[in-house]
């Protein structure tokens, strides 16, 4: 079967990720009921003329585009996949609100160009002159997802190196109207897994990794397999299509040394999950991320890149362990995403 | 992992019909959908034509049967075609085997989110809108309307969103992920997309004139067109007929400007050529091409150019039908794989509408008038900001 061999990372999130010896040290609380992503000083990413006009979506997707090409030392890509569950909602915003506030007059085509939900994968291709496929993906908790399984298929279909990423970003007024619409509640000391009450803390960053077809001493760890679960009715569902994808790879859940578990502070989102759970700590080690990383739709992109570090330094940091158990070694990791309590996935990743 | 895949089911609702044959009826008749703005609300609707589907949201609720709230233009559209994609197919997604839908959007939820945006900061009563705004909500209205659907994803490409849904349909089941996909996209128009094109200056204020030395821009149009792709493993077990099969696909990237084309439109003759080579027929081999033309000079020139460099001076009939639908935006592959497949059916080319002179660099001659003459093969080309340029090819079943 298909490995996809992680050859570099890069990945902007509301805690200091950015910085490639970060090791989930000094975690930044949420602000209150949302996260800002830390972004970088993007000048050392993207030269001046085209930063002026990028939205920061496009800011943040190109910057962790760059640091994972840079680290993979890969001088061309034979494709540029992206996820994003909103796209570039600010120049999206910004455009509407010309139309809305001057009744359809005096606009500029700026924010309306930079609004195309493919913006982020088409500068990236434009900054390295990428002639080969380039697709975006744009469905909510599978936008992610969606993008591994496509590089997936193209290593099959004999493509050598590929760039893949999720991105998202917010607004002060899509905060507030979330807020309005009782979307989010406030980061509390119940654990996030324990939640008895609605409401996420809604976030935004983005994770880009470079996948290559072959293994090279570049390679930090493998993406082994990755499967969506639309709608599950129950959470036996869930389970049964969890022990059949790990089946496809010769592995049981005992061989997952570490479950990373998308909850999401939502009692309702979280339910199916939360029954999950105990079959999760008897066998693996579980552990959780969207306390640190916030909830959004490319969630999972931040997931892959804990993942990654956790295979590298051989260590589940106290801050995600749910349980006290530790893992002896750190071979397999599993993340189990949730996005509304609708869209599910699984993603199997592997010390290489 | 080569399993031949095929077009099963037809759906599609644009400015033409509210179905496919209500839309082979106009194309047959040279009737075109582009007219005055009636449902559109926007202060320009006496200066511009657009191509509007023929029905009121209210309309539209009533035909879709469906009493959610939150529900938006963009999706009872996506709904009723892709409805009409798998009852014309023959498929019962009951049966077991895999299905998914793969739909592709760009303005989404926009069309409602507009109306009610400012609103929303003040009043509680239009909160859900939050909901349904986003790309993938239409493609889970579909997949529940349909009913065990087992995957959903949806693709953003700008205008070749629904080529790359097409392309990515057939590559899932090819690698055995999926025995059928109801693949297409979905653009409702919208305040939002209109001010955009006209802030870019490509609207033309009268019909569209594609690949006409004087063609002044697009019209834009709102449509959904979906196509149900099932592997021949499914469709040989079910005993199913084919009404076309897909024997080539392409995507790649101009990396030449985020909105226009390269000149020589070397994107777009990337994917034609790739597109080619994976259905190993030669240029010689294809009968007509569905071009994108969406009558802006940009694309057209370039797209004339691209088709120049891959044909030389032997280029196939062709024609843009965005003359009859007005450009779609994320629903324009689609709608466009439909027109080709009754093409295909009827060997019947469509015509390109209001073209009087070519273009002076490269004196290409669309059809102006429907032909009649054996079809086997269509090429149908897509493209759209950010370079991305996708390529389909079509052969009789």
């Amino acid at each position: 079967m298909i490995k996809a061999y992680i050859n570099g990372t890069g990945c902007i999130s509301p805690q200091n990720s950015i910085d490639s010896d970060w090791f989930f040290e000094s975690i930044n609380p949420a602000k209150g009921d949302y996260f800002d992503a830390i972004e970088p000083s993007y000048k050392e990413f993207i030269a001046p003329n085209l930063l002026r006009r990028m939205g920061r979506a496009i800011k943040m997707g190109v910057a962790a585009g760059n640091i994972a090409i840079q680290q993979a030392d890969a001088k061309k890509v034979d494709a540029i996949i992206t996820g994003t569950g909103l796209g570039c909602f600010e120049d999206s915003e910004r455009f509407l609100l010309a139309i809305l506030n001057n009744d359809e007059q005096f606009l500029t085509p700026t924010s309306f160009i930079q609004s195309t939900h493919n913006t982020v994968g088409s500068q990236i291709a434009l900054i390295m002159k990428c002639h080969d496929y380039n697709f975006t993906y744009v469905h909510r908790g599978f936008s992610f997802e969606s993008t591994l399984q496509d590089a997936m298929m193209l290593f099959e279909e004999g493509k050598e190196t590929v760039l893949v990423g999720g991105v998202e970003e917010h607004t002060p007024n899509f905060v507030l109207l979330n807020r309005r619409a009782k979307k989010f509640q406030e980061a509390s000391s119940t654990p996030i897994w324990k939640s008895t009450s609605e409401g996420i803390q809604m976030s935004e960053g983005t994770a880009f990794f470079v996948l290559n077809k072959t293994k090279t001493e570049k390679s930090l760890a493998s993406v082994d397999g990755i499967q969506t679960v639309y709608n599950p009715k129950t959470s036996a569902d869930i389970l049964n299509k969890l022990h059949a994808f790990l089946k496809l790879h010769n592995l049981t859940l005992v061989d997952i040394d570490v479950t990373l578990m998308g909850f999401s502070d939502d009692v309702n989102f979280d339910e199916k999950l939360k029954e999950v759970l105990p079959s999760i700590e008897k066998e693996s080690v579980a552990a959780c991320y969207k306390h640190i990383c916030g909830e959004y739709h490319t969630a999972t992109a931040f997931a892959m890149w804990t993942a990654v570090k956790l295979i590298e330094k051989q260590k589940l940091p106290r801050v995600l362990a749910i349980s006290d158990k530790t893992p002896s070694k750190i071979k397999h990791v599993l993340i189990i995403n949730q996005y509304l309590g609708i869209n599910y996935s699984f993603t199997l990743l592997s010390q290489c | 992992m080569s399993q031949r895949v095929y077009i099963t089911g037809l759906g599609m609702i644009s400015a033409i019909g509210n179905n496919v044959p209500e839309s082979f009826l106009s194309l047959s008749q040279s009737k075109t959908g582009i007219g005055k703005i009636n449902y559109l609300s926007t202060r320009y609707k006496d200066e511009f034509l657009a191509g509007e589907i023929k029905l009121s949201d209210e309309a539209l609720v009533d035909l879709v049967q469906d009493n959610n709230s939150a529900l938006n233009r963009n999706s009872y559209i996506a709904m009723l075609a892709a409805k009409e994609a798998v009852i014309n197919s023959g498929i019962d997604t009951n049966d077991g085997l895999r299905t998914g839908v793969i739909s592709s959007t760009t303005v989404a939820g926009m069309s409602k989110t507009e109306l009610y945006y400012k609103e929303m900061f003040e009043k509680d009563d239009h909160l859900n809108v939050l909901d349904t705004h986003d790309c993938g909500d239409s493609t889970e209205r579909i997949a529940d309307y349909i009913g065990n659907v087992d995957y959903v994803t949806t693709i953003s490409t700008a205008c070749s969103s629904a080529a790359n849904a097409i392309m990515l349909g057939c590559r899932m089941i090819k690698h055995g992920q999926l025995d059928r996909v109801v693949v297409g996209g979905v653009d409702a128009l919208s305040k939002f997309t209109f001010n955009g094109f006209n802030t870019l200056m490509i609207l033309d204020r009268e019909w569209c004139k594609p690949f006409d030395e004087n063609r002044k821009g697009l019209n834009l149009g709102e449509g959904a067109a979906f196509v149900v792709i099932e592997g021949e493993n499914a469709l040989n077990l079910r005993k199913g007929k084919p009404l076309a099969e897909v024997v080539g696909y392409a995507n790649a990237n101009d990396a030449y400007h985020q909105t226009a084309s390269s000149p020589e439109g070397y994107g777009a003759t990337l994917a034609i050529q790739q597109a080619l080579k994976m259905s190993g027929l030669s240029t010689s081999q294809i009968d007509y091409i569905n071009m994108h033309g969406t009558g802006t000079p940009n694309n057209d020139l370039s797209e004339s150019f691209a088709t120049k460099a891959v044909f030389g001076n032997q280029v196939p009939k062709f024609s843009s039908t965005k003359s009859f639908t007005g450009h779609t935006l994320a629903a324009a592959a689609s709608i466009e794989a439909v027109i080709s497949v009754l093409s295909l059916q009827h060997n019947m080319i469509f015509p390109n509408l209001n073209f009087t002179t070519p273009i002076l660099e490269t004196g290409l001659v669309p059809e102006t008038s429907l032909v009649h003459t054996p079809l086997n093969t269509i090429l149908s080309n897509s493209f759209g900001f950010g370079g991305n340029c996708s390529s389909l090819i079509f052969k009789k079943a």
